[in-house]
């Protein structure tokens, strides 16, 4: 059964573990609303989460650079050519129709 | 600033939005180490910071403004972080909110927050500088964090380290908040430099 009072250093070692890992969000869903509350007002929390950033970054952040940017990059191409075919259909639902002007 | 990223952030700021989308390719080939690993800082997963990043560029091609008067990498990197990378890091977790504690705030400081200590350095950088900090520290506290750092989960380091779980993470979070004392200490003295 997971444990529901964890003191802060508690907190702030399963936070890092979870961001190590990846799965913040169930990190966030743990939380109860006293934990809550004890992060709140903790500023040691506040001032360790910089620093297990940092941590997470040097130890772990080179993993995450893509073998293959031109894919990537096509990802990107294709979210502009969707945004561009959205702002034209909504700019063409705006334009007054002929009839309209009649 | 590299002369070449300096020419595509000219051509990416340019009104017409044909020429900014010929000018994505090469700004997110010169950028996308940088900012991913930016990223990875705050999600800690290769997948959703892909994800991320593809709306971070997708938003800079639509509106580039707050690159108009970039003067250099370390700005560029700030200025993205600000006005692009936290508006999706926030939309990422805000659908999240209905089952969490965390008021918003503290979601959106734990999840998408202000620039912090040394959070611009490069990521060469940052490696040389903890390894320098956590050389610092006494035999006990380095082993955790150097352990923690490969990867090893904190029953395993309490089994290195012949004790509990608990008294795990009571050194590290001690070790880490020293660490932190030192980095300011390091900001403050290159603030001073500056």
């Amino acid at each position: 059964m997971p444990n529901t009072h964890r003191e802060i250093q508690e907190l702030l070692a399963d936070y890092a573990v979870a961001l190590r890992d990846g799965c913040l969000p169930a990190f966030l869903k743990s939380l109860t609303r006293e934990e809550a509350k004890r992060i709140r007002g903790s500023s040691d929390f506040w001032e360790a989460t910089e620093v297990v950033r940092l941590m997470n970054s040097a130890g772990f952040g080179d993993k995450v650079v893509t073998p293959d940017v031109g894919l990537f990059i096509s990802r990107v191409d294709a979210g502009i050519a969707s945004r561009l075919k959205k702002a034209g259909a909504s700019t063409r639902a705006h334009r007054p129709s002929r009839m309209n002007l009649r | 600033m590299d002369k070449r990223l300096r020419n595509v952030l000219n051509q990416l700021t340019a009104p017409d939005t044909e020429l900014r989308r010929r000018a994505m390719e090469p700004f997110v080939r010169a950028t996308f180490p940088v900012f991913i690993r930016h990223l990875h800082r705050y999600l800690g997963n290769e997948v959703e910071c892909e994800d991320v990043l593809e709306d971070v560029y997708a938003d800079i091609w639509e509106n580039p403004e707050h690159l108009r008067h970039v003067e250099s990498e370390g700005h560029l990197l700030k200025t993205v972080y600000l006005y692009y990378m936290r508006k999706r890091l926030r939309e990422v977790y805000r659908r999240m909110n209905r089952r969490s504690s965390l008021s918003q705030s503290d979601l959106q400081n734990l999840v998408a927050p202000e620039l912090g200590l040394c959070d611009l350095i490069s990521q060469a950088e940052l490696k040389q500088l903890l390894h320098k900090m956590v050389g610092k520290l006494k035999a006990r506290e380095r082993k955790a964090i150097v352990m923690w750092m490969e990867g090893m989960s904190n029953r395993a380091i309490a089994n290195e380290l012949k004790t509990t779980v608990g008294a795990v993470k009571m050194l590290e979070f001690r070790t880490i908040l020293k660490l932190r004392r030192m980095l300011k200490e390091y900001c403050g003295e290159q603030g001073e430099e500056d």
